[in-house]
């Protein structure tokens, strides 16, 4: 299980590959990765949090688990930000506590001490965890704030968007994927994949994180720009960030596994995430034409033709 | 941006001010929101007419956030969906999100400020700052801890820009106590310059906000002597010398808000439709804090004295 | 037109760790203290007369689990020049191996504790600094980061302040510290890592130690490669320790410096420190990919590691 937080990155303009370097230093003596196509994709090093806690649970049964969460920053085109933490849950050898080195040996699971139900485990982490519970998403909130605080941003984004939380839960059997909206910027994937678990599954949550929140974001700026409802250069005005810093970066499947890429198509069949992304990409383009014919228009350029 | 609202003491109608700058500035199309920083007392869900949270929130507040208590993330009111007043449950086309973050219930000042309340503070200003246009921190009257808490949170903030507004009433009193809150021993320059600010940058951010002000030439005054006016009219004259003696005068002057009857007897927002059509309010109100919505972050305003 | 399987690949996108030879077990004969230097050769020797039997037992039990008695045995010698710098390598060096050749023991490495701090640019100590993850009291969920005390390290949760005033005046009473995982009773440990005295930092004994425990475990990388390989000793010692690298291989024919095991033979006064080791090191986390490629290395030769890393370390008190 998993949580993915997702925000613009708090500068100007697009950063460098060699800031991204700097931004996602989180460990020394450790390489940030680097991928450049189809998109320039930078990730820190995995960085382990141990934890202690109550694990969610639908049926709200007391169970504890101890272990540790993996995380990481990644920075995809310079411009969007993602905390990403997750750790897989199994069945302890022993009911009790045992040394942390333990825990150390097996990097990124959390062991649960005491009996459990996989599903009422995952029921209860798809839905509502509780408050003092394993809070996963206060993990990757933090790796996030680590690369938009740092002193090599300047903060004057081209404007101001809500990051988006997606918290999702993987389970073996018979391959599906459920994606729910919850609210405003609260999502879950339900995926049931086959055979094992691998890390594509975390790459897989990551990159429809980031899909996600290009399409809201961009419904959100496109909603601000009230097109019909105001002057065309007041839309224009709003709708032209959109177009200098989120379109280019739509490259859905970029880094997902081969194996996992069903679950991205599936997805574009229904709800159809690129179909609605290309709709509101033709639509602001319509509009910035529009703008531009009239200022031709304005300016006497249109009568030449 | 943020905005810290303050006064020289109570009485000011600082809180009715601020709120209704923030909620000008939504109808202006940003997305704003409000944080409730007043421990003592805090009303702000009242002013907004959120009456689940008139006297603060049972949830985790500010208060709560700030001290480590109940969930990692503080209780958040969108006042467009919750308010109780009909004519504000609805979102105006072309208006920005006007949130509220409001304090505890039963909550009190601040005992004293700590690394960890100083850590979270930083983390939600920075957070905030992501996703809305304008932050507007609501501080309690007077020399506080919690005005402490943010002198310091900005300095941890570099990039993150921030004003602030002094309130006072036009009275001879509130101009001295407006001038000591700002410039007297252990007033804001002072802490400020101690945690690390500049004592320049920082009195350049701040700007003054006159509450109740009645003009001499105001239509209120129609009804009243010759010699009353005279009289009023060299008391004005008089302030006018103070303050500017003071350095409260008007080139460090951002608005000021005429006395309006509503706004003494109850607190309010004060909507177009009560100046349109019910006609409680004054126009001159309304359009003082609509200047006052734009002045704040027009940076001809802000330009170093 | 039929479907091609198209291959791409960055070398930049990919990690890559480098390997290091193994031996079975790491044997450290001894560690010198200026005290030690101090109080003459005849110290060392008997140093050493404690040390040969059990390094002699060690190695014996090896051979005897390795097939073919083929065990990789390889010793080593630590000197301290990082807390005090005394003597010259063109003095002690020979000194010390006289010693050891009088008690029938042959050094093949010989390492100065400061390149653990640091060495050719590699600061080992802040790499393994980066690399502590903190052993969480119950109730850590994450939501705040983990507690930490500049400089200092503890298996459990410290006491509450005392005396710190809360609301309505009441003060805080005093409450134990309490181990994590603790049987019945806490034994608990606080370790200050390093402290700080005109911006300089100088870190502690048991860190520089857990620091040589790892890397005579070959378990520590820098961006992916080995960082601090043994050199061949030259034609002599040189007069100052800077010039000394900071492993020299003083054995041509000695097995690999790391090792999949690591005994330590040492007097009961270090206990305390060796118990800080252990709270260090059970809250080092090596990089997975190490630790698979050393799993593998040994299952390849038929060995079963101990999973957890404190448990492949070994130590003689005598």
């Amino acid at each position: 299980m998993g949580e993915v937080h997702t925000g613009l990155l708090q500068n100007s303009g697009e950063v460098p590959e060699s800031t991204c370097h700097e931004l996602l230093n989180l460990l020394s003596g450790e390489r940030v990765r680097v991928s450049r196509r189809p998109i320039v994709h930078a990730v820190s090093p995995d960085l382990l949090t141990g934890v202690d806690c109550r694990l969610p649970s639908a049926s709200r049964s007391r169970i504890r688990g101890a272990g540790t969460v993996l995380s990481r920053s990644s920075i995809t085109g310079g411009r969007v930000v993602q905390g990403s933490s997750h750790t897989r849950i199994e069945r302890a050898g022993s009911d009790r506590r045992q040394p942390w080195s333990h825990y150390l040996a097996r990097p990124g699971v959390v062991e649960v001490l005491g009996k459990v139900k996989a599903r009422d485990l995952a029921d209860g982490f798809a839905e509502e965890p509780p408050p003092d519970g394993l809070d996963l998403g206060a993990i990757s909130a933090r790796f996030m704030d680590v690369v938009q605080t740092s002193s090599l941003l300047d903060r004057r984004t081209p404007f101001k968007i809500a990051r988006t939380k997606l918290r999702w839960v993987a389970e073996p059997g018979e391959p599906a994927i459920t994606f729910t909206l919850r609210s405003d910027q609260m999502r879950t994937i339900r995926l049931v994949h086959q055979g094992e678990f691998t890390p594509g599954v975390v790459d897989l949550c990551e990159d429809l994180a980031l899909h996600d929140w290009l399409l809201t974001s961009l419904l959100v700026i496109i909603e601000r720009a009230r097109i019909g409802g105001t002057s065309a250069t007041e839309t224009a005005v709003k709708l032209a960030p959109a177009v200098d810093h989120l379109l280019h970066l739509w490259m859905p499947m970029a880094r997902v596994d081969d194996a996992l890429i069903p679950f991205w198509e599936s997805l574009d069949r229904r709800p159809g995430f690129t179909r609605q992304w290309q709709s509101m990409v033709d639509r602001v383009r319509d509009q910035l034409a529009v703008r531009t014919l009239a200022f031709l228009r304005e300016t006497g350029g249109g009568k030449a033709q | 941006m943020l905005i810290f609202a303050i006064s020289d003491k109570g009485g000011t109608g600082r809180s009715v001010t601020s709120t209704n700058i923030v909620y000008r500035h939504a109808l202006q199309g940003n997305d704003v929101c409000y944080l409730d920083f007043d421990f003592g007392s805090p009303t702000a869900g009242a002013i907004f007419s959120v009456g689940s949270v008139a006297r603060g929130t049972t949830r985790t507040g500010l208060h709560d956030y700030l001290l480590s208590e109940g969930s990692p993330e503080p209780h958040r009111v969108d006042v467009w969906t919750e308010s109780d007043r009909e004519g504000l449950r609805t979102k105006p086309p072309g208006a920005g999100r006007l949130v509220l973050l409001p304090g505890n219930e039963g909550g009190g000042e601040l005992p004293a400020v700590d690394e960890e309340m100083l850590r979270r503070c930083v983390q939600l200003f920075s957070r905030l700052d992501e996703e809305f246009d304008l932050v507007m921190i609501d501080l309690s009257a007077g020399r506080s801890f919690t005005a402490e808490l943010v002198l310091q949170a900005t300095v941890r903030l570099p990039t993150v820009p921030f004003r602030w507004l002094v309130f006072h009433r036009w009275t001879r009193q509130h101009i001295i106590a407006a001038d000591g809150l700002v410039r007297g021993g252990d007033g804001l320059l002072d802490v400020g310059a101690r945690f690390g600010h500049d004592r320049d940058t920082l009195r350049d951010r701040i700007r003054f906000v006159r509450t109740a002000v009645l003009e001499p030439d105001a239509a209120e005054l129609v009804g009243l002597r010759d010699e009353q006016r005279a009289w009023l009219s060299a008391c004005d004259s008089e302030l006018r010398e103070l303050a500017g003696r003071h350095k409260v005068g008007r080139t460090v002057m951002l608005g000021k808000i005429p006395l309006d009857p509503i706004l003494q007897w109850r607190e309010q927002l004060i909507s177009d439709e009560d100046v349109l059509a019910s006609k409680i309010a004054n126009a001159e109100t309304a359009a003082a804090f609509d200047d006052l919505a734009k002045k704040i972050v027009d940076d001809n305003a802000w330009e170093g004295l | 037109m039929t479907s091609v399987n198209a291959t791409f690949g960055e070398v930049t996108a990919e990690r890559r760790v480098a390997a290091t030879p193994l031996s079975h077990v790491s044997i450290e004969l001894g560690h010198l203290y200026m005290e030690d230097f101090e109080a003459g050769p005849e110290r060392l020797r008997e140093q050493f007369r404690r040390v040969a039997p059990w390094a002699g037992a060690v190695r014996s039990s090896w051979q005897n689990r390795v097939p073919g008695g083929r065990a990789r045995v390889s010793t080593c010698f630590l000197i301290d020049d990082y807390f005090s710098r005394f003597s010259t390598p063109a003095e002690l060096v020979p000194m010390v191996l006289d010693a050891a050749a009088e008690c029938d023991l042959t050094i093949d490495y010989l390492a100065r504790e400061s390149s653990c701090a640091e060495s050719n640019g590699i600061e080992l100590a802040r790499l393994v600094e980066g690399r502590l993850v903190n052993d969480p009291p119950p109730d850590t969920n994450g939501s705040r980061p983990p507690v930490k005390e500049s400089g200092w390290l503890c298996n459990g949760a410290r006491s509450p302040q005392v005396g710190t005033v809360q609301a309505m005046g009441r003060t805080s009473p005093w409450a134990p510290p309490l181990q994590n995982a603790k049987r019945g009773h806490s034994i608990f440990v606080d370790v200050e890592l390093w402290d700080e005295r005109g911006g300089r930092r100088t870190w502690s004994c048991p860190f520089l130690a857990a620091v040589w425990q790892l890397l005579r475990l070959g378990l520590l990388r820098a961006d992916g490669q080995v960082p601090l390989r043994p050199v061949p000793r030259g034609d002599g010692f040189p007069d100052d320790w800077e010039s000394l690298p900071a492993i020299v291989q003083l054995n041509p024919a000695a097995a690999p410096f790391s090792a999949y095991t690591t005994l330590s033979v040492l007097s009961p006064r270090f206990l305390p420190v060796e118990l800080a080791v252990r709270t260090i090191l059970s809250q080092v986390a090596v990089d997975a990919d190490v630790l698979r490629q050393v799993i593998a290395r040994s299952g390849g030769e038929d060995i079963q590691l101990e999973e957890e890393l404190v448990d492949r370390i070994s130590y003689v008190f005598t």
